[in-house]
């Protein structure tokens, strides 16, 4: 700084006064099919949104085709599907690929997605070298919070490798992955634990490029360069910006540290962000969109730890997935932040602050115990296998569970100033909800088995068996998959080609041993329900929880199951990715009084269909109740009814007692109708 | 107690009495004959018979055990009992689900029932029976059936649920396989319940060994090492085993063969194929327990848990009382009580 200069400016190399470039602005997008999402990406292009960040659906993300049994009642629901390279083409339609920063959600087959992506921009003739962008493949968090993992963590993790260094390569400005803490927080982790569970992460994938020995100095410093990560941001703001200045300061303390990386630009903390989803309510939703510029706050506020990305839920994420015009709602809220405020004008507003500086200083203490903890423990694919890291965020979400029934936690609308007038904004005609057209995934259907009419079935197989052969073998698989692609291998085909050769894989569900701190009334009441219920009846109440389909947000399942064990139930909980057969005949074989069933992908009314037509095959659909519990719109509680379901939980009901108590009422009514 | 309450209650237990020698009714006849048929809601059904411990379940009971006596021609399973046993973490789950696989493979006309036996929490008296996670059996497959179990704050780790669960299946299967909590005293009681007891171990870990030096456990009939997944600590840990093993003095009684030690990793696929062949064999060959022995050994726990010292030390002075000596598990049950109505009313 120059004598003339002030401290509250921002210079360029010139000494003029300068304003920084804002964040890029993201809308998480991609619903119903290629086409309907193509028109979304270049209607949002148009908008002045600056990246794509593509939703996919989940047989996509778990590795289905979407003619696939178990991929039919969720084809297009919370993303696009993409079966082929034909499926790619047309999603990437008039869009220049070569000028996109492209973000895409995909983790179980990220490898697989990238491919198509590189194939794609083959078959345009684009310089693959061009391409810019990340694919999500943070599998660790998978394992932990998010439920679209597909092989056993070593196989992940060497997938993950396999495309840092097909990348660092041919793809120099690709992030290979991008590690997430954001879905930590959406599970119940608490700052110290993001911090510390992420930072694990990375170093796991380092250590295991470094042991793969495939790069030589130079070329690792740049590979650690690549490491960019996702973030979560909650209402606690000024908590959430110091935990965002101990983010930087740590990495780049391990980086230093522990990797020898020299040049301080390969140590830089490079982050995107989707801000807090947890803790937006259903009741009265218009005060999420508060929320949500409160907590852009903590990752824009503080110049030395800025987000490079920023996406933002839409205010009625909690009632269903958002329309288009909730999106550009928060589309907005981006922009009058970089450009209507002077935000971007200033150098760090924090720099010297005595307080976030010792806030810092103590979650970086805290997340380093932890990091060294689990590092002793055996790193963090141990710490998946023996399940630490997930009880300890089921246990956190219990904590979390409890502070908002007794009202240590304020959530205003929810436990504290809950009476209000009704929103308009949720009493238009679609009930301010968004639907996907049923006919839509036909066409999806339609295309796939056009693809496969119309390839060539010998390059198909000797694809295949390329890529299972150099799965066995230990060979990087990048090639493999990109030839799997230009031959219209589909999803389904290039993900069970891997299974066969890896195997699959289920992570413990870090229930087992969980205690609930709530004690109340309500929890009196019910437990002396239970107890008259085993006095008289001779046995505890006996519940199944399910998580049905492949939405993996297990939390809601994880929380009923450990509030039906704290109420006195001997609750049988047994993972996510169910099919509606396996959770009837748990039900059946475990002779249960209650079914209950956890659905967040907006397919709650195929699934039930599935659930009841199995229960009355074994003839047992008016013997045991069944419950819901979800991201259930109130439009839709009428229809499901009708069906059959007997209770409906959305996340207005958050007191967990509440619901036992609902819940034993239930069981005791039905066994009176029994006798 | 008043001597008219305990005038009631022998009047009571009479009236029981009375009841229990009625038949199993038509209802109960379909719902065997069903579980027979290794439909699983029925199955289901009668262990909830078993599992309740209400007066009515009671004389059901009584009742399927003399249908089931009564009818062998129908009732023709005679189940081998194995019981998997050792601390939480040494993978018991996983390692029963991949062999009761493999043990389908090896002999496809096979029926099995898993019973896995989870803590109950202290506070609440709930639990979270957690085992399917890591079983993945096929669905709709009449010849396998799952069924969780709470340990009900039960010291033993295994109790009367589990004894009279195994008495419900006996008939229906021909393989019982027990999956005790591994912790406190379950591996004695699943020995005592068990053809055959085998304990599974980590590789390397070494704490059973030093239990069985404690005396605390009686030998069990085979030793598995599991999460053996790189063949040099597979070989490590058994040449370990069995140094331990001859340092302990476990050695083979006159007669007895020596402990098997299988090495196994179920993530790894590997061992499971002879550990399935060994439990073929015994479902074959091995003797079963003596079942009069056994009933005995659970109506003293029954005794003990529900009233004590004081109860076991009448079942001493009632030794020889023949209705303690014949009938169902119930009857004897049911004697018992009157017994004791019948003694605290000649104290007063």
């Amino acid at each position: 700084m120059t004598d003339k200069q002030h401290a509250h400016h921002l210079y360029d190399k010139e000494g003029k006064v300068q304003k920084d470039r804002p964040w890029i602005f993201r809308t998480y997008a991609g619903h119903t099919n290629v086409w309907a999402s193509n028109e979304l990406y270049r209607s949002n292009l148009s908008k002045g949104q600056t990246g794509l960040s593509i939703a996919m659906d989940l047989p996509t993300q778990c590795g289905y085709s979407s003619d696939h049994d178990i991929a039919r009642p969720e084809i297009g629901k919370v993303g696009v599907p993409i079966n082929s390279l034909d499926d790619m083409a047309v999603l990437f339609d008039q869009i220049p690929i070569e000028q996109m920063n492209t973000s895409m959600t995909i983790n179980g087959t990220s490898m697989w997605l990238l491919a198509l992506y590189v194939a794609l921009a083959e078959e345009r003739g684009v310089a693959v070298s061009e391409l810019k962008g990340t694919t999500q493949n943070d599998l660790i968090k998978e394992y932990l919070a998010r439920g679209t993992y597909i092989f056993p963590p070593e196989d992940s993790i060497r997938l993950i490798v396999d495309m840092y260094e097909y990348c660092l390569h041919n793809i120099p400005s690709w992030n290979a992955s991008n590690i997430c803490s954001y879905h930590l927080q959406e599970a119940g982790a608490t700052p110290v634990q993001e911090l510390a569970f992420a930072l694990t992460t990375a170093i796991t994938i380092l250590d295991a490029i470094k042991e793969r020995n495939c790069f030589n100095e130079e070329e690792f410093e740049r590979c650690v360069g690549r490491i960019s990560y996702f973030v979560n941001a909650g209402m606690r703001f000024v908590e959430e910006l110091s935990k965002m200045r101990a983010f930087c300061e740590m990495w780049d303390e391990i980086c230093q540290e522990r990797y020898g990386v020299k040049n301080p630009k390969y140590r830089r903390f490079r982050y995107g962000v989707q801000v807090n989803s947890l803790g937006l309510t259903e009741e009265q939703p218009e005060n999420n969109a508060w929320r949500i510029l409160i907590e852009t706050l903590g990752v824009t506020l503080s110049r030395k730890a800025r987000c490079r990305a920023l996406q933002l839920p839409a205010w009625n994420e909690a009632l269903s997935l958002p329309r288009p015009w909730d999106q550009q709602w928060s589309l907005r809220l981006q922009q009058i932040m970089a450009y209507e405020t002077d935000l971007l004008e200033y150098p760090d507003l924090f720099e010297g602050s005595v307080v976030i500086e010792s806030k810092v200083a103590e979650l970086k203490q805290q997340a380093y115990e932890e990091i060294n903890k689990i590092l002793d423990m055996g790193g963090g694919i141990e710490a998946v296998k023996t399940g630490y890291m997930k009880s300890s965020l089921v246990s956190s979400q219990g904590d979390r569970m409890a502070k908002l029934v007794n009202g240590e936690q304020v959530v205003v609308g929810k436990n504290r100033w809950t009476d209000g007038l009704e929103s308009p904004l949720v009493s238009s005609a679609d009930g301010g909800v968004f639907k996907v057209d049923a006919e839509a995934a036909a066409r999806t259907i339609e295309a796939l088995n056009q693809t496969r009419s119309q390839r060539d079935p010998a390059r198909v197989e000797v694809a295949l068996k390329r890529l299972q052969d150099e799965a066995k073998q230990g060979i990087n698989l990048m090639e493999a998959s990109i030839e799997c692609a230009k031959a219209r291998v589909t999803t389904g085909e290039w993900s069970d080609t891997l299974r066969e050769a890896f195997g699959e894989f289920r992570p413990p569900t870090g229930v087992e041993g969980q205690a609930l701190n709530i004690e109340s009334e309500t929890l009196e009441t019910v437990r002396s329900k239970v107890k008259d219920f085993t006095e008289t009846f001779g046995y505890r109440p006996r519940m199944v929880v399910g998580k049905p389909g492949l939405d993996g947000h297990s939390n809601g399942a994880e929380m009923i199951a450990v509030a039906a064990r704290h109420a006195g139930f001997d609750v049988i909980y047994f993972g996510i990715r169910l099919s509606a057969v396996d959770i009837v005949q748990s039900a059946l074989e475990e002779n249960v009084d209650v079914i209950g069933v956890s659905l967040l992908s907006g397919s709650h009314n195929e699934i039930t269909d599935q659930l009841f037509a199995e229960l009355d095959k074994h003839g047992a659909k008016t013997a045991i109740p069944v419950v819901l519990g979800g991201i259930i719109p109130s439009s839709d509680f009428q229809a499901l009814s009708a069906k059959g379901v007997k209770r409906i939980f959305t996340p207005k009901d958050y007191d967990l007692m509440v619901v036992m108590n609902d819940i034993i009422d239930l069981i005791i009514e039905n066994k009176k109708q029994q006798i | 107690m008043p001597l008219s309450k305990q005038v009631s209650l022998l009047k009571q237990l009479d009236e029981l009495h009375a009841h229990m020698a009625a038949p199993c009714n038509e209802e109960l006849k379909t719902l065997l004959l069903q579980a027979k048929a290794l439909e699983k809601w029925p199955i289901a059904q009668l262990i909830s018979i078993f599992e309740r411990n209400t007066t009515e379940n009671l004389i059901k009971r009584h009742q399927i055990i003399k249908e089931l006596e009564s009818n062998p021609d129908t009732y023709n399973k005679q189940a081998k009992v194995l019981g998997f046993t050792g601390t939480p973490g040494a993978g018991k789950s996983s390692l029963i689900g991949v062999t009761c696989l493999e043990l389908l493979k090896q002999n496809p006309d096979l029926s099995i029932a898993v019973i896995a036996i989870d803590p109950s929490s202290q506070s609440s008296g709930g639990a979270l029976l957690g085992d399917r996670t890591r079983t993945q059996f096929p669905v709709n497959d009449a010849r396998i059936f799952f069924r969780s179990q709470a340990s009900h704050l039960d010291l033993g780790g295994m109790g009367k649920t589990t004894f009279n669960a195994v008495r419900a299946l006996r008939r229906l299967f021909d393989l019982i396989i027990i999956e005790t909590v591994g912790i406190g005293q379950s591996e004695i009681e699943v020995q005592r319940l068990a053809d055959h007891t085998l304990l599974v171990m980590q590789p390397l870990a070494g704490d059973q060994v030093q239990f069985m030096k404690a005396g605390i456990m009686e030998v069990p009939d085979s030793f598995i090492i599991n999460k053996c997944d790189e063949d040099e600590l597979a070989k490590k840990s058994h040449h370990l085993l069995k140094a331990s093993l001859k340092l302990a003095q476990v050695l083979p009684k006159e007669g007895e063969q020596e402990a098997e030690i299988f090495m196994t990793s179920a993530t790894r696929h590997k061992g499971i194929e002879e550990l399935a062949g060994k439990l073929l064999r015994e479902v074959r060959a091995g003797e079963s327990k003596d079942l009069m022995e056994q009933e005995n050994y659970f109506l003293n726990k029954w005794v003990q848990e529900a009233y004590g010292e004081f109860g076991i030390g009448l079942l001493e002075h009632f030794k020889g009382e023949s209705s303690l000596e014949h009938g169902t598990f119930e009857e004897k049950e049911l004697a018992y009580k009157s017994l004791i109505a019948k003694f605290l009313s000649r104290l007063n």
